[in-house]
């Protein structure tokens, strides 16, 4: 076939392009993996005692959760879409996480340093990023399926930022049935959580996003 | 290697064509990924100096990219910016199942593509995507012979073989898909 008779071929009967592609396909990831881990999290480990939503450390996990997944979302759907800048999004979502970091060392400087590990670890560090881990897989699954639909040109940044999506949105639903209060805890631990589902999307993005 | 090296007048001429194209146009489709495809040429062909004859197999390769990805390009982006992100894409992945590694030092870089002679002469393709197509299963083959090479449209084409016309344009594209897969795999 030579060039003139593919561009031919490509051309006739085409019709329009889909619109809004990256949007539609994250929305859907999102969505679903969202669901699936607020109903893990509520249904298997169980939500928090309802009195303890009046306590700035629930806002402040939800709130990290959101806004990393809001950041995140940008950044993956601009890594799906050859050429388009994606360095914005990328500094937004670290600058979350290091305001996180931050806040929580602050925190951490003004309890007693009597209390200080009881602050940092809480009773519940080691299974609070793995929990966060589990509860962010389906939405990395759903981010890869949303991915191998765009065209990403840095698999291994793509898988990167999918699973810091992924991780924020697995960390938000965790928010609901974490009960640890220690801005130090929850800047520590669900940040853990979130790097190993980052680390495992850009892991799992060079050999799933070829193309 | 800049993406924004693209010299102004091939974005300007392609820009109005392309929106046309994305909004339905097959006519300025057509013409648009002729334009591209000239473009693709020169770019592809100052970096591959010592594989001459894959160019145009690459050219198509990348066309067929760029069709299939066209979802992932939206106004705020310039066509050119967006087309050569895709070549380079195609270009390294080549260069990386070749097991070359150097060609992000490739000293053809630094050369102004405009420097180059014009590259609008289409040299031959080594593989023959006809060829690929017939491998390609039955109901993919047809749905794409049927709308994409004798004309019909989706519903003529879904009356004539008595599937649904969503499934038509659902076996259209996972058949160029395949077809691209087959393509990337060849080389």
């Amino acid at each position: 076939m030579s060039t003139d008779e593919l561009i031919r071929m490509l051309a006739r009967r085409a019709g329009p392009a889909p619109r809004a592609l990256a949007a539609r396909r994250l929305a859907a990831a999102v969505c679903g993996g969202g669901l699936l881990a607020l109903a893990a999290s509520l249904g298997l480990v169980g939500p928090v005692n309802g009195a303890l939503f009046v306590e700035p450390a629930m806002a402040f996990k939800l709130a990290y959760g959101l806004a990393l997944a809001a950041a995140a979302a940008v950044w993956v759907a601009r890594l799906g879409r050859p050429g388009a800048p994606a360095r914005a999004p990328q500094r937004a979502s670290a600058a979350v996480a290091l305001a996180v970091l931050a806040s929580g060392a602050l925190s951490l400087l003004a309890v007693p340093s009597g209390e200080r590990l009881e602050a940092l670890f809480g009773h519940s560090w080691l299974q609070c990023p793995l929990l966060v881990l589990t509860l962010a897989l389906p939405t990395l699954a759903g981010g890869l399926w949303a991915l191998r639909g765009l065209a990403p040109t840095q698999p291994r940044r793509a898988g990167f930022a999918a699973g810091v999506l992924a991780g924020a949105v697995g960390a938000f639903a965790y928010g609901f049935a974490c009960d640890e209060l220690a801005p130090s805890f929850v800047a520590a631990w669900y940040t853990a959580g979130i790097a190993l589902t980052a680390a495992l999307g850009a892991w799992l993005g060079p050999r799933c996003l070829r193309w | 290697m800049s993406l924004d090296d693209a010299p102004d007048d091939f974005e300007s001429g392609l820009k109005p064509l392309w929106a046309r194209a994305q909004a339905g146009d097959e006519t300025a489709y057509a013409q648009a990924l002729q334009r591209i495809a000239v473009r693709l040429r020169g770019y592809l062909r100052r970096r591959m100096q010592s594989l001459p004859d894959d160019v145009e197999d690459l050219v198509q390769e990348t066309l067929l990219a760029l069709h299939l990805q066209r979802g992932t390009h939206d106004v705020d982006l310039p066509v050119s910016r967006w087309v050569l992100a895709i070549a380079r894409h195609k270009l390294v992945d080549l260069w990386r199942r070749r097991g070359r590694q150097d060609v992000l030092h490739d000293p053809w870089d630094e050369l102004d593509d405009r420097d180059m002679p014009l590259a609008a002469d289409a040299g031959t393709a080594r593989r023959d995507l006809f060829k690929l197509l017939e491998s390609l299963p039955e109901a993919q083959r047809t749905a794409i012979v049927l709308t994409k090479i004798d004309g019909l449209s989706v519903a003529e084409a879904s009356a004539r073989t008595g599937a649904s016309v969503s499934a038509i344009k659902v076996q259209v594209h996972r058949g160029l898909k395949r077809l691209a897969k087959m393509a990337r795999s060849e080389t």
